[in-house]
């Protein structure tokens, strides 16, 4: 590990010693804020009995479907828009009006339609990511140089070929740098979702132990929120973003 | 007397710039006429704003005339095709491929099979002295490495005409004139019709075989210069302090700068 990672983990020492050292200086009740060994021993119990795993695969299976339903629909249609003025004229003002109750406001709505369960959570999950890749594409289509079109399009580009080797790679740029962001908001609809509407995941987890005060399981489902984002982020997004986009020298850092 | 064959003919070209939104538009070309022979080369030099950029596109096929007639091989051109490669002086080559796959993009297009097209784009990479850098990325490549890949690209894709719009512009001084002298000696290689547009009419006249000078904007022919001057000749070492070169500059500088007494 170099040192630059190294370091990125010292105020997570610094938050556990915290949190360990606490009680030995103030006085609260240990339903308000556990003691650290206590959560580590529920973490041991979740894992050996696999609840933990069961609410964790719960939710990333989630997440997949709902991206894969979200940026299915939301990048043909962005690319529509970017280039075809009557479909953005269209569509624009509808989409400004959806966007501001994009994500979890659809809950009410989506529990109506779907019930309590996986339905309802996908359908917020989808919603949410649709949003955020759908301006990523728009923006992503409309910055393609003018130059880099014709180029393509008197190299013999049209129709289908024109796409393939330019509208979608261009458009990738934008969205593997809006890929965290989209993921990220999708990620905490998802949590949301579940409190609410779910029926497992770790969203439901957390918010089902409220009702038996079982606050390490609370903080034992926000940390492995926390931390499984921290994990995709790691190995997912930042190995795409460095085979892609850095390795185009489009984002430099 | 045998007249050569035309390939691109421009008669009394007119070429606007509409505004849809605010319903106003701009001349950028007026009564323009001019005539590309078969596989000569062409150069086309005027002030910066007088319509250069305007003339290769509606050629290229992305704008269309308003009035007055063009065409290639006696067809009216109607859009962007194979037969015009396109070389900008932004290079425009694509960031996510390698230089390999950006000189192989035309015939990928046409649908040439993988092996077959990284065959003819490693040949013309060879001619522009660009194997060593096949499997880098656009981004890794300096201005006039860019450029000659972009050169690259499109001879691969052996269009009839090749237009070229400033390509050098953006290069620096030492660079640009061995540029020069790399495309005209891949020029010797592979003949085929050039138009190359540019302000500088020191490059127009090393690189042409005519020069067409164009009026402050809106652009017209104001009058087009032979350069008799002998291509085993057309090198820097040679021409920089060759009389004839010197003179034939000259007279299309003042030409240019509407100092030699003539009618714009
Ligand atoms: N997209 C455009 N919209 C409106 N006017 C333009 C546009 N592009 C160029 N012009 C105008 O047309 C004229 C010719 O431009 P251009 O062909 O780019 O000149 P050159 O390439 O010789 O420098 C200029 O007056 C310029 O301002
Ligand atoms: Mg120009």
């Amino acid at each position: 590990m170099k040192l630059s990672n190294a370091i990125g983990l010292l105020p997570f020492a610094a938050a556990l010693t915290a949190w360990a050292i606490l009680p030995l200086y103030v006085d609260y009740p240990s339903y308000m804020l556990p003691p650290l060994p206590d959560v580590w021993t529920h973490l041991l119990e979740a894992l050996a009995d696999g609840t933990l795993a069961g609410h964790v695969a719960n939710s990333l299976g989630r997440l997949a479907l709902g991206f894969a339903v979200g940026t299915g629909i939301a990048i043909p249609l962005g690319i529509a828009i970017a280039l075809n003025r009557h479909v953005a004229d269209t569509l624009k003002p509808l989409l400004t009006f959806l966007q501001s109750i994009a994500g979890i406001a659809w809950v009410p709505l989506a529990i109506i339609w779907f019930g309590i369960g996986i339905g309802s959570v996908v359908f917020v999950i989808a919603n949410t990511i649709f949003f955020a890749t759908l301006y990523n594409t728009v923006i992503g289509v409309q910055a393609i140089p003018q130059a880099l079109h014709r180029a393509v399009r008197s190299l013999g580009g049209k129709g289908l070929s024109l796409a393939s080797v330019l509208i979608l790679p261009g458009a990738l740029v934008q969205l593997i740098v809006g890929f965290r962001t989209a993921m990220a908001y999708g990620w905490r609809a998802l949590v949301a979702a579940e409190m609410i509407a779910g029926t497992n995941g770790l969203g439901y987890m957390t918010i089902e132990a409220v009702q038996w005060y079982r606050t390490e399981t609370v903080l034992l489902g926000m940390i492995a929120i926390g931390l499984i984002w921290l994990v995709m982020d790691r190995l997912i997004f930042e190995p795409i973003e460095r085979v892609t986009v850095r390795r185009w020298g489009i984002v430099q850092r | 007397m045998n007249s050569p064959k035309v390939r691109i003919a421009a008669r009394d070209l007119r070429l606007e710039y509409r505004d849809e939104a605010r319903g106003e538009h701009h001349l950028a070309v007026e009564k323009l006429s001019l005539d590309v022979r078969e596989n000569e080369f062409l150069c086309v030099v005027g002030p910066s704003g007088c319509g250069k950029s305007t003339l290769i596109s509606a050629i290229a096929g992305f704008l269309k005339p308003v009035a007055g007639e063009l065409t290639l091989d006696g067809k009216r051109i109607e859009g962007p095709g194979a037969d015009r490669g396109v070389v900008f002086q932004e290079y425009a080559l694509l960031p996510w491929m390698t230089v390999l796959d950006n000189v192989a993009l035309g015939p990928k297009l046409k649908g040439v099979p993988k092996t077959e097209r990284h065959e003819r784009a490693r040949h013309y990479l060879a001619m522009a002295n660009l194997s060593d850098a096949a499997l880098k990325f656009p981004h890794e490549l300096s201005g006039g490495m860019k450029q000659r890949t972009a050169v690259a690209r499109t001879l691969a894709n052996e269009p009839q005409v090749m237009l070229m719009d400033e390509p050098f512009a953006a290069i620096d001084a030492q660079t640009r004139m061995t540029l020069q002298e790399e495309l005209l000696r891949i020029w010797s290689k592979s003949r085929i019709t050039v138009l190359f547009v540019t302000h500088s009419v020191e490059e127009a006249c090393f690189l042409g075989d005519r020069v067409a000078i164009l009026t402050p904007g809106p652009g017209r022919v104001k009058e087009i210069v032979d350069v008799p001057i002998a291509r085993d000749r057309r090198n820097w070492a040679t021409l920089g302090a060759d009389p004839e070169f010197a003179r034939i500059r000259d007279y299309v500088l003042a030409s240019v700068r509407g100092v030699d007494g003539k009618a714009a």
